[in-house]
């Protein structure tokens, strides 16, 4: 059982989501990561969010910034708290709750 | 306070062994500091993945809603945008206003190896004219490649940078503190760059178009 998306855990309205995808190349869980996170943010971010992604393979020191330690990772950079949801975001649920967008069951 | 800091690592740890059971991950970063580097857990992609980055022709991974999800170095430096700005755009933005249609049905009926010819949108507002080929469909991803129809500019490229390296030489050869192993060497080197001179030069004969004969 979950509590659904717009209660106290739902962005605040105006509130700009900043996210970072760290990717490897076109690796099929981070093309998977990218087009899932891109639907997430339509359905839940509603245009007030900014993804930025960073592809590894071309510069693995910037898995410093981080501490990646696997790829595909999403970063919640804003709002505070950062959050990290690892993994290629197949599992909405998961995601959800690991961005804060829903409360755990 | 340092309690939410365990239990947000705890939170992580369990959400990483999650990802791994689940099979939602295909690279770990190993190393550390600036030692750091991505390991690919299917070696073969490597290879396919060199490919990919360093041809010389574009290619984009798009979305089943034709967005941008991966496109290589090539394909961002035929828009004169940097890479990290295309994730995510829709092709279709990327593309002359009176071509989006005809894009619209070529990637909704086109089947392997299918062509189109269409006005790419550079960033400073002019067009060039490219051929989209569709290579291949998997995952639902669709992957195109990119080919500039624009005549070959590279051996002008090539010839200016090598005019450069000379100046700079006489420059080096002029001063007079240089021993004589260094100036064999800058005189070795010279010899090179007129020798790689000459082969553009004949190879650019070759490419050209042969000249009527006087009337």
């Amino acid at each position: 059982m979950t509590t659904p998306a717009n209660d106290a855990s739902a962005p605040k309205a105006n509130e700009l989501w900043e996210l970072r995808l760290y990717t490897a190349g076109q690796t099929p869980k981070s093309l998977a990561a990218l087009a899932n996170l891109q639907r997430i943010c339509d359905e839940h971010l509603h245009g007030r969010y900014k993804i930025e992604v960073i592809d590894l393979m071309a510069n693995p020191r910037l898995a410093k910034d981080h501490q990646i330690v696997a790829i595909p990772t999403l970063v919640r950079k804003l709002p505070e708290p950062l959050r990290r949801v690892i993994g290629d975001l197949s599992n909405t649920e998961r995601a959800l709750v690991g961005l804060d967008l829903r409360r755990a069951a | 306070m340092s309690n939410m800091k365990t239990e947000d690592l705890l939170r992580e740890s369990e959400n990483l062994l999650t990802a791994i059971a689940a099979g939602e991950i295909d690279a770990f970063v190993i190393g550390r500091d600036d030692n750091r580097r991505v390991l690919l857990l299917a070696n073969a992609y490597q290879r396919y993945r060199q490919l990919v980055e360093r041809m010389h022709q574009g290619a984009v991974t798009l979305s089943n809603e034709s967005r941008v999800l991966y496109a290589n170095q090539r394909f961002a430096d035929m828009l004169g945008m940097p890479l990290a700005q295309l994730y995510t755009t829709p092709l279709d933005s990327l593309v002359s206003v009176g071509d989006r249609a005809r894009l619209a049905t070529y990637l909704l009926l086109s089947a392997r190896d299918s062509r189109l010819e269409l006005g790419l949108r550079r960033r400073d507002g002019t067009t060039i004219q490219v051929v989209l080929s569709h290579a291949t469909v998997s995952d639902g991803y669709t992957t195109l490649l990119v080919s500039d129809q624009r005549p070959l500019q590279w051996p002008d490229v090539v010839v200016e940078a090598l005019e450069s390296i000379r100046l700079s030489i006489e420059q080096l050869n002029r001063s007079p503190g240089l021993e004589s192993q260094a100036r064999d060497a800058l005189e070795s080197i010279t010899e090179q760059i007129n020798g790689l001179a000459r082969m553009i030069d004949e190879m650019r004969e070759v490419q050209a178009p042969p000249r009527r004969p006087a009337a």
